[in-house]
């Protein structure tokens, strides 16, 4: 795994004529980014943080295909219990 | 009470990232397309398929039309309508289709929660296997509903 990772890096940086550094720092920020999601997508779940606030923070999009996700699971799994 | 299912690729690939087909022996009977097949067979069989109690084969004749879904979707679709049976999907379109049509309908997270009802895992396995199908596997769904799915698991 590391090693496939050492190879996606320098491949990265190749072709996007980029350092291998730079490509690290990208890969922090989106990483981040996702974390920082799925953070505020879980409070807003949990009912610790209102619908709007979860809007101003990851957008709208993201909230509505966390709620519509939502929907489906719960029906998924009621299902699956009682099939 | 007899559940006959029909699956398109995306559950028999998300399975199989996480080596869980066995999951599908939840079901009475099981069938696969074999359009389904045949797209399975161009990115590579899921180790373990081979190992599953399955029928192939093709729809005789409803195909829905949309451009949204792939020859595996609408076949897996199509068999579904003929043959009463639950349509395994976890594409969004797919499954927004089979409700416009009155087809029972569900995903991956859905065949887990089946499996542990049916005891072929207890809940712990099942809530593993959960967290495995967001984290290992190229099914989007995002951690927070995962852990919702397992906490309804133990409701």
């Amino acid at each position: 795994m590391a090693a496939e990772l050492t190879d996606r890096v320098r491949r990265i940086a190749e072709e996007r004529g980029v350092s291998e550094s730079e490509v690290f720092e990208r890969a922090l920020e989106r990483g981040l980014k996702e974390l920082w999601e799925d953070l505020v997508l879980a409070q807003y779940l949990d009912d610790e943080l209102d619908r709007e606030e979860a809007i101003e923070r990851v957008g709208r999009a993201k909230v509505k295909r966390a709620e519509r996700e939502l929907e489906i699971v719960e029906e998924d799994v009621e299902w699956g219990l009682n099939a | 009470m007899t559940v006959v299912a029909v699956s398109d690729t995306g559950p028999l690939i998300h399975l199989g990232e996480i080596h869980s087909l066995e999951l599908l022996d939840a079901f009475d009977r099981l069938y696969v397309p074999e359009t389904v097949y045949d797209e399975l067979e161009r990115g590579g069989v899921p180790d373990g398929l081979e190992k599953l109690s399955f029928e192939r084969l093709e729809p005789d004749e409803f195909q829905p039309e949309t451009t949204e879904l792939d020859p595996g979707e609408r076949a897996a679709l199509a068999v579904a309508n003929e043959r009463e049976a639950v349509l395994l999907t976890d594409d969004l379109a797919a499954r927004d289709a089979a409700v416009e049509h009155g087809i029972d309908v569900h995903g991956s997270l859905g065949v887990i929660a089946i499996a542990y009802a049916h005891g072929l895992v207890d809940r712990d396995e099942a809530a593993t296997l959960m967290r495995a199908l967001q984290l290992e596997t190229s099914l989007f769904v995002t951690e927070a509903i995962v852990e919702r799915a397992i906490r309804k698991l133990e409701e």
